[in-house]
C-alpha cells in the first residue's frame, strides 16, 4: 500500500459526478429504518468495560427497552488494546477480559445485537494505534468472527484529509492549488476573466481563484444544503474532435483552501487526477506539465477542480464495506459512518452507509462510571442538542430507508445540565427527524416509570422514528423570518419551529419546538394547505387529508386525544425548550 | 518526562503505591492501556491532562466542573474530541496553563501534543493535590 498518496480511483461510482444517481450504487443496499440501541461513548467514554456493558444489557432487558426497538449494543472507542498483536486487533484485556466474541455471544443470548467501532485512519480517536487503514481485510475477518451486527467507523488520524488529529498539511489532498490561468493549445485563458466558478466554495482573490474544493462540515458554520464545493469552468470551442494540450498556471499550499491535488476533466471524462509539484508559495505561480485532453467538435467544458475530499473518504469507507462483505457474505451489518459531516456525507453516504454523522460530537463531556457527564441545550459549537438539530432539520431530502439517515449523534438524555423539557424535546426532535436512536447514558440510573424512562420509552414518539414510510420531517414553518423554512440554516434559537412528517397510515405528525431558553406566549399554527404544499407529495393520501372535515388529534407526549373540525393545527404558547407533538388523522 | 516517570511522581505526591499501579489504575479507570504499553514515551500535555483529570474523578472523587464553556477560549480545544473534557477540567481548575500565541490580543493554545519541562509537570501534579482548595 502506497502511504504517500491516496489510492487511484478507477471506479466511476466513487466519483463526485456519480454521487446523485441511484443507478450508480456500489453495493446492494437494504432498506432500513434508523438503528436503535445503546452506545458506550456518552455514558462511559474510554472507560467502558465488559462489566458495564453487561450491566447495560441487563438493564435494557429489565426495562423492556429491547421490546421498544433498542437492540444494538455498541462498543465505542477505548475497547481495544492500543496496538496490534501479530497484526490483529485485540480486546483490552483489563476492560474486556473475556474478549469480544464472548461478549457478542452474551449480547446475542439476550436477543440483542452487537456492534463495534473502528476508524478509517491509522489510529482511533483515543490514540490507540489500531486504525483500520491498511488492515481492512484482517480486521473485517475479525469483526465477522466476533459476530458483529453493527459497525461505527470514525475519521481521526485520516491520511488523506486534515481531519481530527491528522496532519493539517493533509489539506493538500483536499484542495486544488490556486489557479491563475490555463493554456489550451497555446491559447491562454484567465481564471478570473475567462473562467466561471460553480458551486459555493471557491472565490476570486486578486488575479487568481482559490478554495477549489469542498467545505469542511465538521463545525456548525455552513449549511449542508446545496452544492458544497466548487469547480472552475472554461468553455472551449473546437472545430473538430481532437487531442489538445492543456497547461495550468498554479500555486500550491498545504492548508484549508489551497492544496496540491488537481483534477482536470472535460465534460464527465477525467484526464488528470494527481498531485502537482510544489511551488515556492501559494502566490508564486508555475506552469504544470502538459496535460493531454480530448476535445469534441463544438463546445467543451473544461473543469478544473478537486473533489478528492469526498472521493477519498468514500473510497476508504467502501474498502471496509467491501471487506465486510468478502468476509461475511450477506451477514446483515449496519454501517454507521462517523466522519462528522466533514466531507458532506449527505452527498455520498447513501453509497456505503446506513447513516452518517452530520457534525462533530454532541458533547465532549462524556460520563464515566459514577459520573453522568454533561450536555447542553445550546452552544456556539456542535456540542449541544440545538446545534445538531439546527443542521439536521434542513437535511430531510438526503434521507430515506434506502439511502440512509442523517445522524445528529447519540442521545444525551440522562446527562447532567439537561432538564425534563430539554430531554423531552431532544427525544421528540430525533424521532421527528428519523435519527438513529442510540441511548448514551448509564441505564442503571433509570427506573421503569421515572421521567427518563417515560421519555426514552415513549412508544408514540418511537413510532414516528420507526414509521415504515420512512420520511424525515420537514420544517414547514418557523417564527424566524425566512423565505424557505425547509432549506434555511438558522442558528438563532430565539424561535419556534413547526415540523411535519407524513406517516404510513395516512396520518401526519406535527411537532412544535420552542428552541428558545425563554417561554413563548405567541400562538403558532399551520393550516392543512400549508402542510400539503410542503409534504403532500410524500403523503400516502394527501387528497383524503385535504378533503377531511374532521381530524383525530393525539398529543404524543401528554396522550390527550380529541377530534377537531378545523383545518388548522397549532399551539397558544410553549415553555422554554419545550415541545408539543401531535398525530393528526383524517377521520371523515 | 517519560510517562512512567510521571506516574511515579504522581504516586510519590499522592501516596499512591507504585507497585501494580498500572493494573490498579486501569481497573479504576484513571490509567489507560497506552500508559502501560508506552511507559518510555514523553508524556504529552493532553495525556497529563487526562491522567490528572481522571485521578481527580476516580480516586479523589472530585466531581467535574459542569460548565466548561469558558475553556472554549482554547483554540485547539475542539481539535481533541476525546480529551476536550480532560483539558477543559484541568485548565479551568488552573492545573495547566495555555499559551497566548499573540503579542497583542488573545489566541490561547493548549498545545495538546506539546511536552512540558519536568519542573512544570511536577508543579501540575502538586496543583492537582491541592485542587479542592482551588478557587474556580
Amino acid at each position: 500500500m502506497d502511504n504517500s498518496r491516496p489510492s487511484v480511483i478507477d471506479d466511476k461510482r466513487l466519483r463526485f459526478d456519480s454521487f446523485g444517481g441511484s443507478s450508480t450504487e456500489i453495493f446492494e443496499k437494504k432498506e432500513r429504518l434508523p438503528a436503535m440501541g445503546w452506545n458506550s461513548w456518552n455514558a462511559f467514554g474510554s472507560g467502558n468495560n465488559e462489566e458495564l456493558t453487561e450491566a447495560m444489557v441487563a438493564k435494557i432487558k429489565e426495562l423492556g427497552l429491547d421490546k421498544l426497538g433498542y437492540k444494538y449494543i455498541v462498543l465505542d472507542d477505548g475497547c481495544y488494546k492500543p496496538e496490534r498483536v501479530n497484526g490483529r486487533l485485540q480486546a483490552d484485556e483489563v476492560k474486556f477480559p473475556s474478549g469480544f466474541r464472548a461478549l457478542a455471544d452474551h449480547v446475542h443470548s439476550q436477543g440483542l445485537k452487537f456492534g463495534m467501532y473502528n476508524d478509517i485512519g491509522t489510529k482511533l480517536c483515543s490514540g490507540a494505534e489500531v486504525g483500520i487503514y491498511g488492515y481492512e481485510k484482517v480486521d473485517c475477518e475479525d469483526y465477522i468472527n466476533w459476530d458483529i451486527d453493527f459497525i461505527k467507523v470514525d475519521n481521526c488520524y485520516y491520511m488523506w484529509d486534515n481531519a481530527t488529529f491528522a496532519e493539517p498539511s493533509n489539506a493538500k489532498f483536499s484542495y486544488a492549488p490556486n489557479i491563475k490561468s490555463i493554456t489550451v493549445d497555446g491559447r491562454n485563458l484567465s481564471a478570473v476573466k475567462d473562467g466561471t466558478l460553480t458551486g459555493t466554495r471557491a472565490e476570486v482573490k486578486d488575479n487568481y481563484v482559490t478554495f477549489l474544493g469542498t467545505y469542511d462540515g465538521t463545525a456548525p458554520d455552513h449549511t449542508p444544503v446545496g452544492v458544497r464545493s466548487s469547480e472552475l469552468h472554461f468553455e472551449i470551442d473546437s472545430d473538430r474532435d481532437k487531442e489538445a494540450e492543456l497547461k495550468v498556471a498554479y500555486a500550491t499550499g498545504e492548508e484549508e483552501g489551497v492544496g496540491r491535488w488537481l483534477q482536470v476533466a472535460v465534460g464527465d471524462r477525467i484526464f488528470f487526477d494527481d498531485m502537482l509539484p510544489v511551488t515556492p508559495d501559494s502566490e508564486t505561480f508555475s506552469d504544470s506539465q502538459i496535460i493531454k485532453i480530448d476535445l469534441k467538435a463544438g463546445s467543451n467544458t473544461v473543469r478544473i477542480m478537486n473533489h478528492r475530499r469526498q472521493e477519498n473518504t468514500l473510497h476508504s469507507y467502501c474498502e471496509i464495506k467491501k471487506e465486510l462483505i468478502n468476509a461475511g457474505g450477506d451477514k446483515d451489518i449496519v454501517f454507521s459512518i462517523c466522519e462528522w459531516g466533514k466531507t458532506q456525507p449527505q452527498d455520498w453516504g447513501h453509497k456505503v452507509g446506513d447513516s452518517w454523522r452530520i457534525l462533530n460530537d454532541i458533547t465532549f463531556q462524556v460520563g464515566a462510571d459514577g459520573n453522568n457527564g454533561n450536555a447542553a441545550w445550546e452552544s456556539d459549537y456542535t456540542t449541544s442538542i440545538t446545534s445538531q438539530y439546527n443542521k439536521c432539520v434542513i437535511m430531510d431530502e438526503f434521507a430515506s430507508p434506502l439511502k440512509g439517515w442523517n445522524d445528529p449523534d447519540m442521545l444525551v438524555i440522562g446527562m447532567d445540565r439537561l432538564n425534563f423539557e430539554m430531554n423531552k424535546s431532544h427525544m421528540a426532535m430525533w424521532c421527528m427527524m428519523n435519527s438513529p436512536l442510540m441511548l448514551g447514558m448509564d441505564l442503571r440510573r433509570v427506573d421503569k416509570g421515572d421521567d427518563i424512562y417515560k421519555i426514552i420509552a415513549n412508544e408514540d414518539l418511537i413510532a414516528l422514528d420507526q414509521d415504515p414510510l420512512g420520511v424525515q420531517a420537514k420544517r414547514i414553518y418557523t417564527t424566524y423570518e425566512c423565505d424557505a423554512p425547509d432549506k434555511t440554516y438558522i442558528r438563532d434559537n430565539d424561535r419556534i419551529d413547526v415540523l411535519a412528517k407524513p406517516l404510513a397510515d395516512g396520518s401526519i405528525a406535527i411537532g412544535f419546538f420552542n428552541l428558545s431558553t425563554e417561554d413563548k406566549a405567541e400562538p403558532v399554527s399551520v393550516t392543512k394547505d400549508r402542510i400539503i404544499d410542503a409534504i403532500g407529495s410524500k403523503m400516502t393520501d394527501a387528497g383524503k387529508f385535504k378533503a377531511a372535515t374532521v381530524y383525530h388529534i393525539k398529543d404524543l407526549i401528554s396522550k390527550e386525544e380529541k377530534d377537531c373540525d378545523a383545518g388548522c393545527f397549532g399551539i397558544v404558547s410553549l415553555g422554554l425548550c419545550d415541545c408539543k407533538v401531535i398525530k393528526v388523522t383524517p377521520l371523515r | 518526562m517519560r510517562t512512567d516517570d510521571f506516574i511515579r511522581e504522581l504516586c510519590k505526591a499522592t501516596g499512591e503505591e507504585y507497585q501494580d499501579v498500572y493494573i490498579r489504575g486501569r481497573r479504576a479507570g484513571w490509567l489507560e492501556a497506552e500508559d502501560e504499553l508506552y511507559p518510555n514515551r514523553d508524556i504529552s500535555r493532553k495525556n497529563v491532562a487526562r491522567i490528572l483529570h481522571m485521578y481527580l474523578l476516580k480516586v479523589r472523587m472530585v466531581p467535574d466542573l459542569p460548565d466548561i464553556s469558558r475553556a472554549s477560549a482554547l483554540k485547539d480545544l475542539y481539535d481533541c474530541r476525546i480529551c476536550a473534557n480532560h483539558v477543559a477540567q484541568v485548565y479551568l481548575r488552573g492545573l495547566m496553563d495555555a499559551k497566548n500565541l499573540m503579542k497583542e490580543g488573545e489566541f490561547l493554545w493548549f498545545d495538546l501534543d506539546g511536552v512540558d519541562e519536568d519542573a512544570v509537570v511536577l508543579s501540575q501534579i502538586a496543583e492537582m493535590k491541592d485542587v479542592s482548595c482551588k478557587a474556580i
